[in-house]
């Protein structure tokens, strides 16, 4: 087997606040498979957040080291990590085709490859109708299509995604998970995801890793093996609700 | 082809003229108060080419005093504004020296500067300068931590991420100091002419006064009148170009 696209080990975190010492991960080891689908579910504030930065290469470590495609990281790689935020962060005076050749343009690609190419990443979030118009003539799920197009438009190896649908009410929310499985099915890019919703984290993912409270530590790395494509059904059998419970015990358990 | 509208508004003018003209020449104001439009006109005729000197004086003070007081406010206000510290520093002494009437340091500029058009320049970039560099600093800060992490994220260098991101992010609050400050350099410059020059409009305007050419003082007024209109079309042009990303600044979220 080639190496892992995401290798963390012993990885620990600290942060000083005031005159405490918070510490905000401690002892997170694992390892991702490249085209693998994985989240990570936690309760707030366990330095989910925190790791996706690390491997972002946004902030260094206090212990440990993060190798992404074997290499230690210092730094963001944007021709190989993209992220997608909470927040879709577009550029409110560009059109959502503008905001999804931005990082091509920063880099100096020529503007007819880069339309072409942005162009088809549009159309693969489906929204090729809408590709003239501005942030705010778009509904919150259409605004995070946009920022998920963006962060495929540098065709990265690696997509980091923190709670991306958390803003979206819960219908938009299913149906954005679905279409972001349609999404990855089409391009199997190696997808690290972060969610407070167990149901989102099981239904999207490959592996869910469960975090325990601060100072976050991995609990527990569960494989997920309903057959792929999924349906949305599969959230109602009784399987899904044993994993899910399952979930839910490991972190009510160590939150007591 | 003429509009309706356009013709009423043309008798409209007409008839205030004509009655503005009767009032002075039937003696029912002092032609001292009041100078007839004849009397205007007059003024232009005789002393056209003095006044158009004095206008390109003064249109190339305000025109200097604008690029200046643009250029340094928005410089400083990025700066300032890029640093927690930096603004912490400088806001409050920003504010306090915009909250005073500059005017009381002119005397000073005119024994460093002279009289002639570099005081003016000077003082009218100093009476700008405040409101653009506070308000630009406000934009910047204003400008959420997102933003930010999303430019490190793509690998946006320094540069495209001023020029980029953090400078369009602030330029709506940018443009509402440029509205004030635009509007300060030209009066500071007028102003200045009136209190001591020897060339200029507003030179010309104080100049005649003393001599009771009223209707000098007042074709001074209009070319005055004028540059302040120009001014003010420009920046509401400049206002409109970036007032739709007010309205989507407070949608995207």
């Amino acid at each position: 087997m080639s190496t892992p696209i995401i290798e963390v080990s012993k990885l620990g975190k600290d942060f000083r606040a005031g005159h405490a010492l918070v510490h905000a991960l401690s002892d997170v080891s694992f390892a991702v498979t490249e085209g693998q689908f994985v989240t990570l579910v936690g309760p707030s504030g366990c330095g989910k957040s925190t790791l996706l930065q690390i491997l972002a290469g946004l902030i260094g470590p206090t212990r440990g080291e993060v190798r992404i495609d074997g290499k230690r990281i210092s730094a963001p790689i944007p021709e190989k990590i993209s992220m997608v935020f909470q927040d879709p962060t577009l550029l409110p005076w560009k059109t959502a085709l503008a905001n999804v050749e931005f990082p091509l343009d920063l880099r100096g690609v020529a503007r007819p490859t880069r339309r072409e190419r942005c162009s088809a990443l549009l159309e693969l979030v489906g929204l090729r109708e809408f590709a003239e118009h501005y942030p705010h003539e778009l509904s919150g799920g259409m605004r995070q299509r946009v920022a998920i197009a963006r962060g495929l438009a540098q065709d990265p190896r690696l997509i980091l995604m923190d709670e991306p649908f958390a803003a979206l009410d819960e219908q938009t929310r299913t149906r954005m998970g679905h279409d972001l499985l349609d999404i990855w099915e089409k391009t199997r890019k190696t997808v690290f995801f972060i969610t407070h919703s167990l149901t989102e984290a099981i239904y999207l993912s490959d592996v869910v890793m469960v975090m325990s409270p601060r100072p976050g530590r991995i609990l527990e790395t569960i494989a997920i093996d309903f057959p792929r494509p999924r349906e949305l059904d599969v959230i109602g059998s009784e399987a899904f609700g044993r994993v899910r419970n399952r979930i839910w015990h490991l972190i009510a358990e160590a939150e007591a | 082809m003429m509009r309706p509208r356009a013709i009423k508004v043309l008798i409209i003018a007409a008839a205030s003229l004509a009655a503005w003209e009767a009032v002075v020449r039937l003696g029912l104001v002092s032609q001292i108060i009041l100078a007839a439009p004849s009397a205007i006109v007059a003024a232009a005729a005789t002393d056209g080419r003095v006044f158009l000197t004095a206008f390109a004086t003064t249109v190339i003070e305000i025109v200097a005093a604008i690029l200046i007081a643009w250029t340094l406010g928005i410089i400083v206000g990025v700066v300032a504004g890029s640093s927690n510290m930096l603004a912490a520093a400088t806001a409050p002494v920003l504010s306090s020296i915009f909250a005073i009437p500059l005017i009381i340091v002119y005397p000073l500029l005119m024994a460093w500067l002279g009289i002639g058009p570099l005081s003016k320049v000077v003082f009218g970039v100093l009476s700008g300068f405040f409101p653009i560099a506070l308000n630009t600093m406000d934009g910047v800060r204003a400008i959420e931590r997102r933003y930010l992490v999303f430019a490190r994220s793509i690998g946006a260098t320094t540069l495209q991420t001023y020029a980029r991101i953090i400078f369009p992010l602030a330029l709506p609050s940018m443009v509402s100091g440029l509205r004030v400050g635009t509007g300060l350099v030209v009066i500071g410059v007028i102003v200045t002419e009136m209190l001591a020059s020897l060339g200029g409009v507003g030179f010309l305007i104080s100049y005649h006064r003393t001599l009771f050419n009223t209707g000098h003082v007042y074709f001074g007024m209009v070319l005055a009148l004028m540059m302040a209109v120009a001014v003010n079309v420009g920046l509401t042009w400049l206002d409109r170009r970036v007032g739709r990303w007010r309205i989507l600044e407070r949608t995207d979220g």
